[in-house]
């Protein structure tokens, strides 16, 4: 069966620094992929080329086959991208984003208006009808997020710290929605830092550290008899760290 | 004192980093032209203290609206910086603006306060002292003018009536200031310096050297008002969010382009900002070709449209930078029609105004009919294919909306290369309109043919090159927004900026700086303008050289300033591609 994203040799350098060196993964589809990584090992970067945000150096990536880079619109018609940190249309509200992007997909107007009333609905977003974007807070941006990456039903979610700064109320709401759609045969891939989050969700699990994967595989593997927390210390720092105090206090 | 040396600091360190490589030369250049200008200002000392006072009203009204154009001028120390510190806001007002006296422009403006010096060496040793505090006191005046000016201006686009009302007084102050010599005329004295300008804080540091030391305390106490005026600004300005701008219609667009029309026509009215550059567009034309009329004439009155729509595309030039790392959405959705749609509500937003304007005021001065209405269709074509089009090729990084400060001027960091966008966009703009206004000169009502001809082919094939542009280095432009710098070798050089010069020696770079410069005079004033005016037998007309000659010179002289400019913008072009190819093959 075709992989739900596939990446092959993906490769990005910074200036001097290289930030993403030959990144291999193959996401199975219908499975709920995790990226887990410290602050700058390249997890955004290599999301960012997967989907087409960012032009890789060297080697490529699919999306049910389609190639990111050769057939842009064929990959990017599959897929719906929570990015960690981007711009909205900031002076729409959340329906009109919603109505707005799903125009952009090319849906009729008739399922975009039911499909935003509904996101709209389930997100808890309906209250704030009359907000602009710029206007919501770091919680709601990522909820609208999610909702324009869901608005056009693709078969893959790739998604960049959607539960940073996000509520546990909505937390739990997302968490159901993600859930509703790997059951229903959608793949996600997610990126996190939040080693518990990662172990409750997913079934897949790859780890970067300093650009490169340092294990990739299913969660059980991965882990094996210990905690994922505990396996990823092993895997990318040495022990000692966390324990310097500040002098000062 | 120790919060003013730290924050003087601080700035030195900020500018030593960011002050280097193309931002950096930028600023090198600007400082030349400075360094010029103030030259030109100690020269006039020696004409005699009127001359000096003039000079200095001029610097004074570019510090206080050189920002608006700039995006909000130098904020490399921003109040919000500072507000979790607690310092009372008297202090930080004053360590603010000791730190702003760091920097290339006020380093300049001293260079042309040290007219005042001169000024006082003719007078003798008395007032060649009182020069010194006196130069001090009256750069101060300046940067604390500039400074309230653009707090008052960041409260005022917190309000939909605030924006409006600061792009009409900018927009009037702009356009007088550019009819100058209607009003010198106006009142009799075209040769002579009215007296008023000697009265103007801008005047202050000229009298206190001629001896009317009133002035100096006149200085002291107005720069005392300014900084506790300023002080009381800062505390309004932290935390400040956009006014929210209500009355939600709802999208009734069913098709990919009418929804970024849809989009694009919201933003244009609820970013406060967006409105105050309208409005400011619109009383410029007005106002600009208005002026004239203190003299009785109104053949000026029917281009207010035409210059309307200069304005308003240089205001839009960076349309794609302001909405930041928004960009990723079209780069996910390809073949989307962002462009057309973009064009679209930028026609909305400009041509019934332009159009209004155009018609109803060619009525009150009964004519030229053929001109107007050629060169309105042709501008508009012209913008809307050109605004775009220059925002993709020489897209400057925005910052994102969400992420901005306090100051809702500033719309990106790069404030210099926004103003030399605007500037370029102008000149683009108002060539778009050449071929239907020399057309409408020589033949009339075929003028306008011409105009629906070129402002469809601006439109329809700009737009496709911006399109495919956008296609092709969408992820790379998302980089430039994402990282807010551009991108310096490797394969992201291709997506810099198409207008950066490449690396060639001195003398080709000069060549090509002057060129670009001063290409538009020649073409603009010297060549077309002076073409219309000959054309409309109005003769003997100030400084369009064509109008001064024999009969059968006029055209010729207007021609050959054509050419001129033609052939300037031409060889600047030229070398910078024969280096831009050098630079690709090696």
């Amino acid at each position: 069966m075709t992989a739900a994203l596939e990446i092959a040799g993906l490769t990005k350098a910074f200036g001097e620094k290289v930030a993403v060196d030959h990144v291999d993964l193959a996401v199975p589809q219908g499975s709920f992929y995790g990226l887990v990584g410290q602050n700058g090992a390249g997890k955004t970067t290599t999301l960012s080329m997967a989907v087409g945000l960012l032009r890789p150096d060297g080697g490529s990536a699919r999306i049910f086959g389609a190639d990111v880079w050769g057939d842009p619109a064929g990959a990017k018609r599959l897929v719906g991208v929570l990015p960690d940190g981007l711009a909205m249309p900031e002076r729409l509200t959340g329906r009109e984003v919603l109505t707005y992007l799903g125009l952009l997909r090319g849906l009729d107007r008739g399922v975009v208006a039911e499909r935003a009333e509904e996101l709209l609905t389930v997100l808890e977003l309906d209250g704030a009808e009359k907000t602009l974007v710029i206007e919501y807070s770091t919680g709601m941006r990522k909820k609208i997020g999610l909702a324009t990456a869901l608005l056009h039903a693709p078969r893959l979610l790739v998604l960049d710290e959607p539960f940073e700064a996000v509520d546990p109320v909505s937390a739990a709401t997302i968490k159901t929605i993600l859930r509703g759609f790997v059951a229903g045969g959608g793949s996600i891939v997610l990126s996190s830092h939040v080693m518990a989050l990662v172990e409750q969700l997913c079934d897949h699990v790859a780890v970067i550290d300093r650009g490169k994967v340092a294990a990739a595989g299913p969660l059980v593997e991965v882990r094996g008899d210990a905690t994922l927390e505990d396996r990823f210390v092993d895997l990318v720092g040495s022990a000692s760290s966390g324990t310097k105090g500040l002098s000062w206090l | 004192m120790a919060v003013a040396v730290t924050l003087v600091r601080m700035k030195v360190a900020i500018l030593r980093h960011s002050l280097t490589g193309q931002r950096g030369s930028m600023a090198a250049s600007a400082g030349s032209v400075g360094v010029l200008l103030s030259a030109g200002t100690i020269y006039l000392a020696f004409l005699g203290g009127d001359w000096l006072s003039a000079a200095y009203a001029v610097w004074m009204l570019g510090w206080i609206i050189g920002p608006v154009f700039s995006g909000g001028g130098d904020e490399t120390l921003r109040p919000e910086f500072f507000t979790l510190l607690g310092l009372p806001p008297h202090r930080l007002a004053a360590g603010l603006l000791v730190a702003a006296f760091v920097g290339v422009a006020p380093a300049i403006s001293l260079l042309a306060m040290t007219g005042l010096v001169v000024l006082g060496v003719r007078e003798g040793v008395g007032p060649a002292l009182i020069a010194v505090p006196a130069m001090v006191l009256q750069l101060a005046v300046f940067v604390l003018l500039s400074r309230v000016a653009v707090a008052v201006l960041g409260i005022a686009l917190r309000s939909r009536v605030g924006a409006v009302g600061a792009g009409l007084v900018n927009g009037v102050v702009l356009a007088f200031l550019g009819q100058g010599w209607v009003f010198a005329i106006a009142l009799g004295q075209g040769d002579e310096i009215p007296a008023i300008v000697r009265y103007l804080p801008s005047g202050w540091g000229v009298l206190a050297v001629q001896g009317d030391h009133l002035a100096l305390a006149a200085m002291a106490v107005l720069i005392a008002l300014l900084l506790a005026a300023w002080a009381a600004l800062l505390t309004r300005r932290a935390g400040a969010a956009q006014a929210p701008t209500r009355g939600r219609r709802p999208m009734r667009a069913a098709t990919a382009r009418d929804a970024v029309l849809a989009k694009e026509l919201r933003t244009w009215t609820r970013d406060l900002v967006r409105t105050h550059q309208l409005t400011f567009a619109l009383a410029y034309g007005v106002f600009f070709a208005a002026a004239p009329l203190v003299l009785g004439w109104t053949g000026m009155l029917p281009l207010a449209g035409p210059i309307f729509i200069v304005m308003a595309a240089a205001m839009a030039s960076n349309v794609y930078g302001t909405d930041g790392t928004a960009l990723w959405l079209s780069v996910m959705t390809p073949g989307a029609s962002d462009v057309r749609g973009r064009q679209l509500a930028w026609l909305v937003a400009v041509a019934p105004v332009a159009v209004l304007l155009a018609v109803g005021l060619s009525a009150v001065n009964g004519g030229p009919w053929p001109m107007v209405v050629a060169l309105t269709v042709a501008l508009l074509g012209g913008g809307a294919g050109l605004v775009p089009l220059v925002s993709v090729y020489a897209l400057v990084p925005g910052t994102d909306p969400q992420k901005r400060g306090g100051n809702p001027l500033r719309t990106s960091e790069d404030d210099g290369a926004l103003t030399g966008l605007a500037y370029l966009m102008m000149v683009l703009v108002a060539a778009t309109g050449v071929p239907a206004g020399v057309a409408a000169a020589l033949w009339g009502w075929p003028g306008v043919a011409v105009g629906v001809l070129t402002g469809a082919l601006c439109f329809w094939w700009f737009g496709a090159l911006a399109e495919r542009r956008l296609a092709a280095q969408g992820p790379e432009l998302l980089h430039m927004m994402r990282t807010g710098r551009r991108p310096s070798g490797g394969a992201e050089g291709r997506a810099g900026s198409a207008f950066k010069l490449p690396d060639m020696p001195r003398f080709q770079r000069a060549v090509v700086l002057v060129c670009m410069s001063l290409g538009a005079i020649p073409l603009i004033p010297q060549g077309i303008l002076a073409a219309v005016f000959v054309a409309d037998g109005r003769l003997g007309h100030s400084w369009f050289l064509a109008t001064h000659m024999q009969p059968g010179l006029r055209y010729p002289t207007a021609a050959a300033m054509i050419a001129l400019g033609l052939a300037m913008y031409g060889t600047s072009m030229w070398i910078t591609y024969k280096y831009k190819k050098r630079a690709a093959r090696s």
